[in-house]
């Protein structure tokens, strides 16, 4: 479990990131999301024991980073920015290098290195050097290097990168997997539709955190679920209005426009079939019912463009 | 210090030293050079006989071998008075390998992942260093015998006693391993603060003018080569040197330091 609590990090006069505070629990997937320069990789390298934080606080499995930073790096696996791998070595030789210095040897290793060049599609080439790999393929060999000593915490930074749309889905399938086996896992990411098909939850920071949430959560941005009611039939939306008037589950309803609706809930995906029933039962003959929802990308340029201008605005004052 | 770390750092940069067959050249190079020059000299003089208006000129130096005949004393003179550059291979190239290791490292960015690990900073830079060094000390040792060996064989079995003198052995087993030392550990310092390896050698170069200034000297002043006491006053130099070198790389490449200063 990661706790980090009011995380600030100066580089000079620039504030990489300040009061950040968020927890991600054990099998959970949390996303970062944020702009280039929002502060994910300095607080992925605080979190992961690789830099100390100007201020703040944060514990990883209950090991402070700053004086547990060693201990934290033991049971941390981390995909860096870049794959940052060794040309000249084989991928094989790439991972037993890796291995030995997370202590592993042996059988051990060896074991672990076959697995993991499997899991990541790679065996066939473990016997080449890695300079000669396309991105994509670097990618998977980087993969199976932060997994490769079983880290009870994982930091992914674009974990999908310059991977091929099949190869990316494996990726997303065997991560979905680590989820299950209890590990918490954090993924930094610019790729939107990634995230909220990965991510149990989401930040979205830039130098601190906006907000967090989950995808629904945050697709709502603090409102009420609206659904929308596509109506085709002789009463209408208007006649229907009070009907929903008397449904106390239904938190507010206008029409759209002279063939539909919009209602306001609170738990959609259980309330919206009571709704349908109840307006069926009123005699409206509907022809489609969807959830009207911001997308992420709205949500997350609203929120990053609302933090520019307030910066620009305390800059200026 | 875990010697397992240190072990899996040195391996892998043994790895990348062979298959890196530029860099490879530059550690057999420049010791197979330093050494042909004077043999080659060695087999001319023993080729033709030294006229008497020769023998002349190098008087002042064949005085530092007064018991033997003035040719094997020309040859003499020649085959210790270049072996002051055999203090250049122990410079030059660990540097040239120490600054490829780091900068190499740095712009592929491969050091992060190693510094994620748990391994100590400490545990890097050592295995790194004998990585660096120990093709230098080895390649010297190498060139060291065979020289000797091969100038005995050539001319006279004197000439190798003149190459295996107390002086050399003493300097081949003190002095080149610390001048190694002190070349790779200037070389990651220098390496941690700049990102092209062309620049981290110009800096790191300065270390070989001092030596080629002792040779000149040592040259120009008639000495055949350097005694007992210069050697062991070189050790004291060196070994200062590495002191300081030490105590400015502990602050130079710490963790944060190296990812603050990524390419």
């Amino acid at each position: 479990m990661i706790v980090v609590e009011g995380l600030r990090r100066d580089f000079g006069r620039v504030t990489a990131v300040h009061d950040l505070s968020f927890s991600v629990a054990d099998g959970e997937i949390f996303g970062l999301l944020g702009p280039n320069g929002a502060g994910k990789t300095t607080t992925v390298r605080m979190l992961a024991g690789l830099i100390r934080p100007t201020d703040g606080s944060a514990t990883v499995n209950g090991h402070a980073i700053g004086s547990g930073s060693q201990r934290i790096r033991a049971f941390t696996g981390i995909l860096t920015e870049s794959p940052g791998l060794h040309d000249k070595l084989t991928a094989r030789q790439n991972l037993e290098f890796y291995g030995r210095l997370y202590g592993m040897h042996g059988r051990r290793l060896h074991d672990a290195v076959q697995r993991y060049l499997g899991v990541v599609g790679m065996d066939e080439h473990a016997d080449r050097r890695v300079g000669g790999f396309s991105k994509g393929m670097r990618q998977k060999v980087a993969i199976a290097r932060a997994l490769l000593h079983e880290p009870e915490v994982i930091y992914l930074d674009e974990p999908t990168s310059g991977l091929d749309p099949s190869a990316a889905k494996t990726v997303r399938d065997f991560v979905a997997t680590l989820r299950e086996l209890g590990r918490s896992i954090v993924v930094c990411t610019h790729n939107l539709d990634e995230a909220e098909r990965l991510c149990d939850r989401i930040a979205i920071m830039n130098g601190t955190l906006l907000r967090v949430g989950t995808p629904a959560a945050l697709r709502r941005h603090g409102r009420n679920a609206t659904v929308r009611v596509e109506l085709n039939g002789a009463r209408g939306p208007e006649w229907f209005l009070e009907v929903l008037a008397r449904l106390p589950w239904v938190l507010g309803a206008q029409p759209r426009d002279d063939r539909s609706l919009l209602v306001e809930l609170s738990e959609p995906h259980v309330e919206t079939p009571d709704l349908v029933a109840a307006l069926v039962g009123a005699g409206a003959r509907i022809t489609g019912v969807r959830e009207e929802a911001a997308t992420l990308e709205e949500v997350y340029l609203r929120l990053v463009g609302e933090a520019g201008e307030r910066d620009a605005t305390g800059a200026a004052a | 210090m875990r010697p397992g770390y240190v072990w899996a750092i040195f391996v892998k940069e043994w790895r990348d030293l062979i298959s890196n067959r530029l860099l490879l050249g530059a550690v057999v190079l420049p010791a197979v050079i330093f050494a042909a020059i004077p043999t080659g000299l060695v087999a001319i003089i023993q080729a033709n006989d030294l006229d008497a208006s020769q023998l002349g000129q190098i008087e002042q130096y064949i005085n530092d071998f007064p018991d033997v005949p003035a040719k094997l004393a020309a040859q003499g003179f020649i085959v210790t008075n270049f072996m002051a550059y055999f203090l250049l291979i122990p410079a030059m190239v660990p540097m040239a390998i120490a600054t490829q290791s780091v900068i190499g490292e740095k712009l592929a960015r491969s050091l992060e992942p190693q510094l994620a690990t748990p391994m100590e900073v400490g545990e890097l830079l050592a295995g790194k260093t004998l990585a660096a060094a120990l093709p230098a000390l080895v390649a010297t040792w190498i060139v060291f015998v065979a020289y000797g060996l091969l100038n005995g064989a050539i001319a006279d079995p004197r000439l190798t006693r003149f190459v295996f003198s107390d002086v050399w052995l003493t300097a081949m087993l003190t002095l080149v391993p610390l001048i190694c030392l002190f070349s790779v550990l200037l070389g990651i310092v220098v390496s941690s603060r700049v990102n092209d390896p062309r620049t981290a050698q110009q800096i790191g170069g300065f270390v070989v003018i001092p030596i080629i200034a002792l040779a000149v000297a040592q040259f120009f002043g008639g000495q055949a080569t350097f005694s007992l006491q210069q050697v062991l006053v070189g050790d004291l130099v060196v070994a200062g040197l590495i002191g300081a070198t030490l105590a400015i790389g502990s602050w130079a490449f710490d963790r944060e330091s190296i990812l603050s200063r990524l390419a």
